[in-house]
């Protein structure tokens, strides 16, 4: 700024000219990032603080909210008698265990995919690729109308496959695993298209070198693949553990949360207690939204941290 | 490797991929095929893969359905909002972008750091006040309630800004000493030279947008004005499995424009989740 008011008023212009132009310079950067801060103030500032607010009342969305404290925390969290507390640690639960079991297949599954791909023997990569990338572009609810179909019990694939007569989305453990396998099906995609980056990204040179060193194909993979691709491996499970928590669509599409709300996460909670057929009961959905983005942002600060990613910047 | 013969890896890697693909392919085709059967012969034969007798009477069913699941309806909402948002989401973060990469002000960059922390916060603590919010707004039932929103966000305004950051600052600082305004610089300099970051956010959102169904399925109440993908969660509340024909016909009619835009924007596609990666990693 100061070098182009430099050589304006090196110009010879008018003094006030300048300064008048300067002022308006000032300022001129709002014009840019304005129109975003007013977005973002509207629609993530203010509904951050209105929305603890919110958690820190009665509110049914209607009538005037009343100022209650910590009382929907202490009912979420401690009143054992109170529903919300059983909805609360249920969903808080069911969020958990699926978190366990989809992780792990989320992050290795597309790795040895990607593995795969990237092997210099193999043709057709595109087409590969293509068929593990498809179905993450397509909307969980047409995904879960396909899936609630194939596993449907009379006219679906996997018993007419497996001869049994499970129903699945009704039965327990075959209602997680329906879940977990759709959640594969349509999730691994966005990771392995990473990693197939990341792998391609690894110097050929240190593979030769290896190779020279007498490396076998596991050292090669063990030594020069992996820490090639850590820091990808990193960055997709800490995206991959938020996206896991947040889960909605799967549960609400294949099992309606059942059987007796053993799939229900604390997202379908959320939702129903603030837009559900009934009273709304818009505090203490604030509540647990504020509970659940608490766990979320803690696990991700803490694989951070934990796994030092930003070293190598 | 001078000779090129496929080693055990290579015939691993194969048998992997072709049992994987074969199961990822199946089902999908099989909900394809079962779109051109007839829903009593889906019911009486339970589980067959090809057509007994083809038919395309559920595609006439779904499509020309204008009352209580008006798809066609719902597709046009879709594109209209998710056009809406991706071209408003291109202007705001593009500039926003330039902004804090090229101007200077003072706390600039502390700004940045700042919106970008606020912005890790999980969204689902934003998703019952937001609804509040809009509703004020008397935006509730309306197109804007989808396409406004999500423009707060933070992370397209970063990818945007680390792309800047590589084209060099001589470009833009030569024109500035000229007397070219800021506006000009970014219009004429800045906005064709980004393309190829403008692509990459573009399909981002846009498959974002078309395929987000929590926050849809809340802000609409009236069925003509929903979204397509939330709109199949009351085809499929509509629909038993006595029309699972016609069912599974919404579900791949809501497929193809999205399978569509992959076929053109393919290499794109590919590009943007390794880009996306390689910037924030």
């Amino acid at each position: 700024m100061e070098a182009i008011s430099s050589v304006c008023s090196m110009t010879g212009k008018e003094k006030g000219l300048v300064r008048e132009k300067s002022f308006f310079k000032k300022y001129e950067h709002l014009l840019f990032i304005g129109p975003h801060l007013i977005l973002f103030t509207v629609f993530v500032l203010i509904p951050l603080v209105f929305g603890f607010y919110i958690a820190l009342s009665k509110w049914d969305m209607i009538t005037q909210p009343t100022f209650t404290g910590l009382e929907n925390f202490r009912m979420i969290l401690l009143d054992k008698d109170s529903t919300f507390y059983r909805q609360f640690w249920n969903g808080l639960k069911n969020t958990v265990i699926f978190v366990l079991i989809a992780l792990p297949p989320s992050i290795l599954i597309p790795f040895a995919v990607a593995l795969a791909i990237s092997n210099r023997f193999l043709k057709a990569k595109k087409f590969f690729q293509s068929v593990f990338y498809i179905p993450g572009l397509m909307s969980i609810t047409a995904v879960g109308i396909v899936f609630s179909m194939v596993f449907n019990r009379d006219l679906g694939i996997m018993n007419a496959l497996f001869q049994n007569d499970v129903i699945w989305s009704r039965q327990q453990p075959y209602a997680w695993l329906m879940i977990v396998l759709v959640s594969v099906w349509w999730g691994i995609g966005g990771n392995m298209v990473i990693y197939i980056a990341a792998i391609a990204g690894v110097d050929r040179g240190l593979y030769e070198a290896a190779e020279i060193d007498g490396a076998g194909s596991w050292a090669k993979f063990r030594y020069v693949t992996l820490p090639g691709v850590k820091a990808q491996i990193l960055y997709t499970t800490v995206m991959s553990t938020s996206a896991c928590f947040n889960l909605y669509g799967q549960p609400v599409m294949l099992t309606s949360g059942g059987p007796n709300e053993s799939t229900k996460p604390l997202m379908m909670y959320i939702r129903e207690l603030a837009f559900g057929s009934g009273t709304s009961i818009a505090g203490i959905g604030s509540a647990m939204a504020f509970l659940l983005g608490l766990i979320i942002l803690a696990i991700s600060l803490t694989q951070f941290r934990f796994m030092d990613f930003n070293k190598e910047e | 490797m001078k000779k090129k013969k496929i080693d055990a890896s290579g015939i691993a890697a194969y048998v992997f991929l072709i049992l994987l693909a074969t199961l990822f392919i199946i089902p999908a085709l099989w909900a394809l095929l079962s779109t051109f059967k007839q829903n009593r012969d889906i019911v009486m034969n339970g589980f067959t893969f090809l057509p007994q007798k083809w038919t395309i009477e559920n595609y006439v069913k779904v499509i020309t359905n204008t009352t209580n699941a008006p798809i066609v309806r719902w597709a046009f909402n879709s594109l209209v909002i998710c056009f809406c948002h991706v071209g408003l989401m291109l202007l705001i973060s593009s500039m926003a972008a330039y902004g804090y990469q090229r101007m200077h002000f003072k706390g600039r960059n502390r700004l940045f750091v700042t919106l970008m922390l606020l912005s890790m916060i999980p969204g689902v603590v934003n998703l019952i006040p937001q609804y509040i919010i809009v509703d004020r707004f008397g935006w509730v039932d309306t197109p804007l309630a989808c396409i406004v929103p999500g423009l707060a966000g933070v992370g397209n305004i970063f990818l945007i800004k680390q792309f800047m950051y590589g084209i060099p600052k001589e470009m833009d600082e030569a024109a500035l000493v000229d007397g070219a305004s800021y506006w000009k610089i970014y219009s004429r300099i800045i906005l064709p030279t980004i393309k190829p970051v403008l692509v990459v956010v573009s399909l981002f959102s846009f498959t974002s947008c078309w395929n987000d169904f929590l926050w849809p399925s809340i802000v609409f109440n009236d069925v003509s004005n929903i979204t397509l993908s939330a709109g199949l969660q009351l085809l499929q509340g509509m629909y038993d499995t006595h029309s699972a024909g016609t069912m599974l016909t919404g579900a791949i009619v809501a497929m193809i424009p999205t399978f569509v835009l992959y076929l053109i924007a393919q290499k794109y596609f590919i590009q943007t989740m390794s880009f996306a990666a390689a910037v924030k990693g």
